[in-house]
């Protein structure tokens, strides 16, 4: 049984992607899919996307990659194929599933266009040549088989898709805020064995994030008893500042720095349009 | 239905929780978090300000920043002895684990505090409310530029640079006051137990 886990292939070919990718479209994509945040260690001075951020999930220690382009121990060495493959489907060019600690379930939508960007602006990044640390997932969660039957249990297709009837605004939100910003990685809950609880508890609140840390609920009732507004998230997400004064804090401090506060403000106001109003079943 | 009504309630027994460890709250720690929610309080006065939503005023700046600077550097650290974690305190043993950082942190807070009162002068930038994206360094100048460190997270304000006297007194106001908060939530996301 195990051993055809082993060998069960996954996921799917890529066809040629040949379009040219836009540097700067590729690093505001980057920016608002975190990719920056999680794979820099700015606490230990790390430089940008040399990874080696610990992850303490319930399973064991995760360590984020090393995505500079450096070709042995970065991705300098990866085709665009194999680099949308990881990125859209979270396998590696060796054929291996990625631990979803890695967001790309979020990613699945995203256009060749896209992934042509990202991967021009990866192209750009200095090469580092230290090897991240390893993980430390003690069995089974070291088995990489078991992640092909959570692949195929609870893997789905992010709400990205525009809802016919909405405004572009509204729409655009949807794109952001179920992909590249990924808000649910964090603000839902997750069952025993690590999949989001999508279906009844989206956006419900994550009391244990990895870390320690937790995630309040920002399904849209919640953000309204607490007097958030479209205006003051779209102005949270670019300075970190609440409606009452006080600040982010916990790894949203982090969001806000590394990632939102470089998005556009007709992005961040989606991003509230979006989260304010009633998304549910859209 | 079960769940909807369940999830609100959850939430309002944690509002309630969060409510009681304020007010259990007594001596040292009671004066910490008084001197907090009356920067929240300038905070958030400020806010409107910031973003053009109403009249600008710089005394308001000045007295905001003038509550900031009391409670800030010495003053709070000498509000954090050893010893003072735990409940109903919402300060995490990091607090004293990386004293040193703490300290920097609180330090700076009040530094860029009084930068922002030096700042206060010069008033928000121009069109603040439509290009304030450019006060952190926006999406434009520093996330999409030509260099590959621009691009990819390089040259971002990184925490380690310290902001100076002169730097503030040219800068528009705004983005003095982003450097302060930027400086708030830095710290709470090391220091602070409370969710947000």
């Amino acid at each position: 049984m195990i051993g055809a886990l082993v060998v069960w292939p996954i996921g799917q070919d890529v066809a040629p992607i040949t379009l040219a990718g836009d540097v700067k479209k590729g690093g505001y994509l980057a920016r608002a899919s975190g990719c920056i945040a999680c794979h820099t260690n700015f606490e230990g001075g790390g430089k940008p996307l040399a990874g080696g951020v610990k992850l303490d999930t319930p399973f064991g220690a995760l360590y984020s990659a090393n995505l500079t382009s450096d070709p042995e121990l970065g991705i300098g060495g990866w085709t665009v194929e194999e680099f949308a493959k990881a990125v859209r489907q979270g396998i590696s060019p060796e054929g291996e599933p990625y631990y979803p600690a890695f967001t790309y379930p979020f990613y699945a939508n995203f256009s060749d266009q896209d992934i042509a960007d990202l991967y021009a602006a990866f192209q750009t990044v200095k090469a580092v040549p230290e090897a991240a640390p390893a993980n430390e997932m003690p069995f089974p969660f070291n088995q990489r088989w078991g992640l092909k039957v959570w692949r195929a249990a609870f893997l789905k297709q992010p709400a990205t898709d525009p809802i016919s009837g909405q405004d572009p605004e509204w729409n655009r939100g949807r794109e952001l805020v179920g992909g590249a910003t990924h808000c649910a990685a964090c603000h839902t809950p997750r069952n025993l064995i690590g999949a989001r609880k999508s279906a009844d508890e989206h956006f419900a609140g994550n009391p244990s994030l990895p870390g320690g840390s937790k995630a309040p609920a920002i399904d849209y009732n919640t953000l309204r008893k607490r007097d958030w507004t479209v205006d003051s998230l779209a102005y949270a997400l670019k300075t970190g500042i609440m409606p009452d004064g006080d600040t982010f804090g916990g790894s949203m401090n982090e969001v806000v720095q590394q990632g939102t506060r470089f998005l556009t403000n007709e992005d961040r106001r989606a991003m509230a349009v979006y989260l304010m109003d009633d998304h549910s079943g859209g | 239905m079960a769940k909807k009504i369940l999830i609100p309630s959850v939430l309002i027994a944690f509002i309630g929780v969060a409510a009681m460890a304020h007010n259990g709250a007594t001596g040292i720690v009671k004066e910490r978090m008084d001197g907090m929610s009356a920067m929240g309080k300038a905070v958030k006065a400020l806010t409107p300000i910031m973003r053009g939503a109403v009249e600008y005023d710089a005394d308001k700046v000045r007295s905001a920043a003038d509550v900031m600077i009391k409670h800030a550097g010495e003053q709070m650290i000498s509000l954090f002895p050893e010893g003072t974690g735990g409940m109903p305190s919402s300060a995490l043993p990091a607090v004293w684990d990386n004293w040193e950082e703490f300290s920097k942190i609180s330090n700076e807070l009040k530094a860029y505090a009084e930068g922002m009162k030096i700042a206060a002068g010069n008033g928000l930038a121009e069109d603040a409310v439509e290009q304030d994206d450019a006060m952190m360094g926006g999406s434009n100048d520093t996330m999409m530029g030509e260099t590959s460190e621009d691009t990819m997270g390089g040259g971002t304000m990184g925490a380690e640079t310290m902001i100076t006297a002169e730097m503030f007194a040219t800068m528009p106001v705004d983005t003095a006051f982003a450097s302060v908060a930027q400086t708030c939530s830095a710290c709470h996301q090391k220091f602070r137990a409370k969710e947000n």
